[in-house]
């Protein structure tokens, strides 16, 4: 499939984007619309750590964790609810205990389906499995067993498929400890973008051929890893201010999955969708305070200021006073998006919105650049260059930068050790060619030999 | 020019920047400086640490070698010196993870400068095997311990990522290390921990298994005899400090590095 890279902004201003409304809904699973004016609960879950020990134990606890799930919103009256299974590395290297796992699962939400009503799709996250011991080994057999999980679980009973890809993470796991700003871009910016290229292009060609809807990816592997790194406001593990450049960076990334055939909603884990959003019209997953169970981020209502689905990212299976886990996220989520539909109904979504982006855009430059007037912004560095995935990638870095100057000089609070990160930061993109060819060149050279794990023919290169 | 917002809220009466309000009025340049040591051929040693400048390092411990001053000492005398330097800031809050591993890149340059100029190896503070478990290839969190480890004296065998359960044993076996390390991401892979635990005790060996990471929690390490949980990646060297210091009484490390 062609790849169609994103110039122009799907939304002519940054006022015209909610949550539940996206300039393309989609239409997935059992009667579900996803942006299409309405929010969802998207629930994500893990199975307990001794059922990875077969495939029957495996099935067994999905098949546990769905019917707990559809139960509680049956129970509580949730009108849709999305279920996200993300792949055990079991159930990925053998394609068949994924696919067994989507039927046990699609069967039981088709039967609650049937008896109440309750409009419903399944999303199947496949692992990225595509390394081996000491390299990512991004082309050659393992990606074959990618692609055919992929294969498998559409045909039994996944309605959305995704994946959190790990291209350009082992240059970016070495850059982004050693605040190295050209070996961030390089990649989540450059190999990032190449390899999304190529596997969204495969991953929608099997969406269309079983009429299954390709969701998208996230820089989950790059750019959470940095927003973990970073932590809270008092550590001190990496500089927040370099945690957002790498955030926005990822945006360009993000999008390539929409360039080549994805239509969404993207995955729960990405807090650059906001961005992608903007560019692309796509609906989105969101995740943020109901995500606490995983980890802390720092921006728990701002996330939802556009989200189309919103998720817990992930909880063990387990029990809980107020039911199991996966019981109690989802009944909380469902609440939350009862709220935001209210607002929609009501018109008074905006309200809700600007509440939602202003209780947290000042707690952390994070939340400044991702609040959506300036994640707006950061989406037009991004579609004025579309066609260039390095300037448009380094122009989101820039443009993030100059955001959260302009935020420092207003209410926004950064520490003297975040400005001068930025500062350091700034230097360095300003520092950079705007020649792809000679960036692609240097970069090659100067990690080829530093980074051991680099392997450019993982990338075509 | 600030985006104007539909809601205008003032901040301070909904958060509060803990980080901002606390921050040290030195800068970490003039923290440094205050801990640096005299000498005036290690003072330079030291400082490269601190910067991260490996030529800086190495040209500064030649010129202490050849002002007589003997390799193998300089690696305690100066580079640990300096990266002692560097640890505190860290502890203190004065610097962030990446001026810690680029200094640590600088310190392993200088010490295997000094290892060729003096023909020998140095002695270490202990040794550490570290891995990520089986199926999981998620390894910075690991490559984060590594360095610190090593930063702080400590010689490591790094089994990478996705390291079979019969491997970690059986270098816990040639190696005799003082401390083994597991790190992983997801929950079903960290179950590879406790069959490692398993396997270790049934061979007879107590040696204390410092695990964490993404999913890994402090319940889960405590069901196995040998666990011991690390909420953060600079707690690996304090616990082989701890082991150094007080012995490998497991009860007494949790007692120690378990927080909740």
């Amino acid at each position: 499939m062609a790849v169609t890279r994103c110039t122009k902004m799907a939304y002519s201003s940054a006022d015209e984007m909610v949550f539940g409304k996206a300039t393309k809904p989609v239409k997935a699973g059992l009667g579900l619309e996803i942006g299409a004016g309405y929010t969802t609960p998207e629930v994500n879950y893990a199975p307990r750590p001794e059922a990875g020990a077969s495939k029957e134990k495996l099935i067994k606890e999905y098949e546990r964790i769905t019917t707990d799930i559809m139960a509680r919103m049956v129970q509580i009256g949730a009108p849709s609810v999305v279920l996200e299974t993300e792949h055990v590395q079991q159930m990925s290297n053998h394609p068949d205990w994924g696919a067994a796992v989507a039927h046990a699962q699609k069967t039981i939400m088709e039967d609650y389906h049937d008896e109440y009503g309750i409009k419903c799709a399944l999303r199947h996250t496949i692992g990225d499995i595509r390394e081996s011991r000491d390299y990512l080994q991004l082309r050659g057999d393992k990606y074959n067993t990618f692609i055919e999980a992929f294969e498998q679980c559409a045909q039994n009973g996944a309605d959305l498929l995704s994946v959190e890809s790990m291209g350009g993470k082992e240059v970016f796991d070495y850059a982004i400890l050693r605040n190295d700003m050209a070996g961030v871009l390089f990649g989540i910016g450059v190999l990032g973008s190449m390899d999304m290229e190529m596997i969204w292009s495969d991953i929608a060609d099997v969406a269309k051929k079983n009429n299954v809807v390709a969701a998208g990816d996230t820089d989950c592997a790059q750019a959470n890893t940095a927003m973990f790194i970073a932590g809270g406001l008092l550590d001190k593990n990496l500089a927040h201010t370099i945690a957002i450049i790498a955030r926005a960076i990822s945006a360009a990334r993000t999008l390539v999955a929409y360039e080549a055939g994805a239509t969404g909603p993207g995955k729960d884990c990405g807090y650059e969708n906001s961005v992608v959003k903007a560019i692309a019209g796509v609906p989105i997953a969101q995740e943020g305070k109901t995500s606490t169970c995983a980890h802390s981020d720092l921006m728990g209502n701002l996330t939802m200021q556009c989200c189309d689905l919103w998720s817990n990212e992930s909880v063990e299976y387990h029990g809980e006073f107020g039911g199991t886990t996966v019981q109690c996220w989802s009944e909380t989520l469902a609440y939350d998006c009862a709220l935001m539909n209210v607002a929609l109904d009501s018109g008074n979504e905006k309200v809700l919105r600007d509440m939602f982006a202003a209780s947290d855009m000042y707690r952390d430059p994070q939340g400044y650049v991702l609040a959506y007037q300036n994640a707006y912004r950061v989406g037009e560095a991004i579609a004025k260059s579309g066609n260039d995935i390095y300037v448009r990638a380094k122009n989101a870095a820039l443009e993030s930068i100059a955001i959260v100057e302009e935020g420092a000089k207003g209410k926004l609070e950064i520490s003297r050790f975040e400005t001068k990160a930025l500062a350091d930061a700034k230097a360095a993109f300003e520092g950079l060619t705007d020649d792809k060819d000679k960036f692609m060149s240097d970069c090659l050279d100067k990690y080829k030999k530093e980074v051991k794990v680099f392997l450019p023919e993982n990338y075509g290169l | 020019m600030e985006v104007k917002y539909l809601i205008d809220i003032d901040p301070s009466g909904i958060l509060v920047r803990y980080n901002v309000q606390m921050e040290k009025e030195m800068t970490p340049e003039e923290a440094a400086e205050e801990l640096y040591p005299k000498d005036s051929l290690i003072y330079p040693v030291a400082k490269a640490i601190f910067e991260g400048e490996e030529d800086d390092v190495v040209e500064g411990l030649q010129k202490a070698i050849d002002s007589g001053k003997d390799p193998i000492a300089l690696i305690n005398d100066s580079l640990m010196v300096g990266m002692g330097v560097v640890s505190k800031l860290y502890d203190d809050g004065v610097i962030f993870l990446p001026n810690v591993m680029m200094s640590a890149d600088a310190m392993l340059e200088g010490i295997d400068f000094l290892k060729q100029k003096a023909g020998k190896a140095p002695e270490v503070k202990g040794k550490v095997v570290c891995h990520v478990a089986e199926g999981d290839v998620h390894d910075i969190g690991k490559n984060i311990v590594v360095a610190l480890l090593r930063a702080n004296g400590y010689d490591v065998i790094d089994l990478g990522r996705d390291v079979p359960v019969d491997e970690v044993i059986e270098t816990v076996e040639k190696e005799s290390p003082l401390m083994l390390t597991g790190t992983a991401l997801m929950t079903t892979t960290m179950y590879a921990f406790k069959e490692i635990n398993d396997k270790l005790m049934e061979k007879g060996y107590r040696i204390p298994f410092a695990c964490g990471g993404g999913a890994v929690n402090q319940d889960f390490v405590s069901q196995y005899e040998l666990g011991v949980y690390g909420e953060e990646a600079s707690d690996a060297p304090k616990m082989a400090d701890f082991i150094k210091a007080h012995g490998d009484n497991i009860v007494k490390l949790r007692e120690k590095f378990h927080k909740h």
